[in-house]
């Protein structure tokens, strides 16, 4: 007889494929055999963590087809199962494992289109409260912006692609374009957000991602600033700047203790 | 064009009093659930078409090698390994 | 006034029950879908001033030998404390193992071994939440050959050791009852009626197995009407209490689940109305 530590272990296994002899021998069988029993719920727990893979990764499932993103959702799955019950928060390897499935090979997008996905996915679970605002801003002198250092948001990403990931997401959609895209129509840079009642992306140019990469390493707005310059020099600041506060792309300033 | 500490000062503090409707416009932001994104936590139930006692699992043989969906728009890439 | 007919809320119908407001005697929404700061959980917070809400927890893993996983166990203890749901639920199974989730109300031998556990577990949600919790009874697909009571013993032991209630899941007692060749009649027989706080019901799926059938509680149709009879007999035992109708698979449109909660509802008034007359 199985102790109950040995038993969910045992079961644990069968559901990820194993055969147990010792599980089938445990389970009451009848007209209906333990092991058809059994494989109720292994069938269960795979179709229902691809239908969440599935639900996470919309954009990936409407370029691939759903049996195809079964196969490759299944595979993950056996490999990397949910470490915690929300399952919204389950898939954040799937990205690499689109990388590396040899299947989908032939679409050299995918695993970037994976990687919006999944920061969309985030950036829906985000708090859209603690975001940076304009008046902040206003109340700093012009010479001290300079120096600020300013992080993104929680649920704010980058994501850089050299393929034109946003026109493929549109595509990808229900109501998507029909005009093919090339992937000749080269790179792209979005950065994914959380709006105030939904989750959403810009479309980026170089310089912008240059301004948004120089300030995630820790760089000032000068330095950040000067990034977008040297990637484009008639880079419009003010513009740029204007916009990404009014995103709410950036997280509040930490104000320091009042205590002196 | 030379960047000056005082030209990037300006350049910044000038967003700030861009009128809100030009910034926002400028936000332009795709939007991309709405609220009715999928709570992925409903799917604890069995769909009854795939669980089941079949010796067979419920993934349909079909997948093995061929995507079929929105991809047949993309164009470019290496379609075939050569 | 006799307890309330809720539906599960799903996030296809989220939008448009925050529109209209539609009448409906409470809502019951699924812990794990509402952990993160999404639109939707600040659009519950937003209904919370016109309805009645059910916490119904799929995750805890009650049955879990190795324990509740505390920091799962905060996040909906923090949930509930924004939401103050008028009831909080959870299963009589396990899903978690070796710290790997897998998304199914995996089944339990009844043995006095996992009674312990489950008591143990039930206990430490109920002082971490401080208040009383109710587990339901599950959809079973197998039973284990070392068990040593039955379901419905199991679940009156763990309501009397725990102080935990019962939610009575209508739907799982006739698809257990099938699989497992039971009659749902002496299944009622053994529960306390005092521990009982909730009903559910839904609608199953029929599937071949080996040439037989098996009952699979797929949520993803109306209530049979061998379900409605049993809860005719269900509430005429243990009284009116809430009531709920759930659908997951191929979600209809919401006016479908407030009919099916209002049937409901006329179940529970019809008792309530026979209770009142006797008194």
């Amino acid at each position: 007889m199985l102790g109950l530590r040995d038993l969910q272990a045992a079961f644990a296994a069968h559901l990820v494929g194993e055969d147990r002899a010792d599980l089938a021998s445990a389970v009451v069988g009848d007209t209906i055999p333990a092991a058809s029993r059994l494989r109720v719920h292994r069938h269960h727990v795979g179709q229902s963590l691809a239908s969440a893979l599935a639900s996470t990764f919309p954009t990936v499932q409407a370029l691939v087809g759903q049996a195809f993103f079964q196969g490759m959702a299944r595979a993950f799955i056996v490999r990397e199962l949910p470490g915690q019950p929300v399952l919204a928060e389950y898939g954040e390897g799937f990205p690499d494992h689109v990388a590396a499935y040899g299947p989908a090979a032939s679409l050299p997008y995918l695993a970037d289109v994976a990687r919006l996905d999944w920061a969309l996915n985030l950036a829906f679970q985000a708090p859209s409260s603690g975001r940076l605002t304009r008046e902040d801003l206003s109340a700093i002198e012009p010479e001290r912006l300079l120096g600020l250092k300013l992080s993104l948001a929680v649920g704010s990403t980058l994501i850089e692609s050299p393929h034109p990931i946003d026109r493929i997401w549109r595509a990808a959609r229900p109501d998507g374009p029909d005009e093919p895209i090339s992937l000749e129509e080269g790179p792209a840079a979005l950065l994914v957000l959380r709006g105030e009642d939904d989750a959403g992306f810009l479309t980026l140019g170089p310089a912008e991602a240059a301004f948004i990469l120089s300030l995630g390493a820790g760089g000032s707005l000068e330095e950040a600033s000067r990034s977008a310059f040297a990637r484009e020099p008639g880079f419009d600041l003010s513009t740029t700047f204007a916009r990404l506060v009014a995103s709410k792309a950036f997280a509040a300033l930490q104000h320091k203790s009042m205590s002196c | 064009m030379s960047h000056t500490r005082l030209a990037i000062a300006s350049a910044l503090a000038a967003a700030l009093v861009l009128p809100v409707a030009t910034s926002h416009a400028q936000g332009n932001m795709e939007k991309c659930y709405g609220i009715a994104k999928a709570g992925k936590n409903d799917c604890q139930t069995a769909h009854s078409s795939c669980a089941g006692t079949s010796k067979k699992d419920a993934q349909p043989d079909a997948w093995i090698s061929v995507p079929k969906g929105a991809c047949e728009k993309i164009i470019g890439g290496k379609l075939t390994p050569s | 006034m006799n307890p309330a007919a809720g539906i599960g809320l799903r996030a296809p119908h989220l939008a448009e029950i925050v529109r209209d407001r539609p009448a409906a005697g409470f809502l019951e929404i699924h812990a794990e879908n509402h952990l993160g700061a999404s639109p939707a959980r600040q659009a519950l917070e937003g209904l919370r001033r016109d309805y009645a809400l059910s916490v119904h927890a799929v995750g805890l893993s009650l049955g879990s030998v190795e324990g509740l996983d505390e920091a799962h166990l905060d996040r909906v203890a923090t949930l509930i404390d924004r939401l103050q749901p008028a009831l909080v639920s959870d299963h009589l199974a396990w899903s978690v193992a070796g710290g790997r989730y897998f998304n199914d109300l995996l089944p339990l031998p009844y043995t006095q071994e996992a009674l312990e556990v489950v008591v143990r577990n039930v206990d430490r949600l109920q002082e971490r939440l401080g208040r009383q919790v109710l587990v339901e009874n599950p959809s079973c697909y197998l039973a284990f050959a070392h068990s040593t009571l039955s379901e419905a013993e199991f679940l009156a032991e763990l309501a009397h050791r725990s102080g935990c209630g019962l939610l009575l899941d209508v739907n799982n007692i006739v698809v257990t009852a099938h699989n497992l060749r039971l009659d749902p009649m002496d299944w009622l027989e053994k529960l306390p009626a005092s521990a009982v706080g909730e009903y559910h019901l839904a609608g199953h799926a029929v599937n071949d197995a080996d040439g037989d059938t098996i009952l699979i509680d797929d949520h993803g149709s109306r209530v049979s009407e061998g379900v409605w009879k049993l809860f005719g007999e269900v509430v005429g035992r243990f009284g009116p209490k809430p009531a709920l109708v759930e659908w997951d698979t191929d979600l209809p449109d919401v006016n479908v689940l407030l009919a099916e909660a209002d049937r409901a509802r006329a179940f529970l008034d019809a008792e309530g109305g026979a209770d009142a007359r006797a008194a």
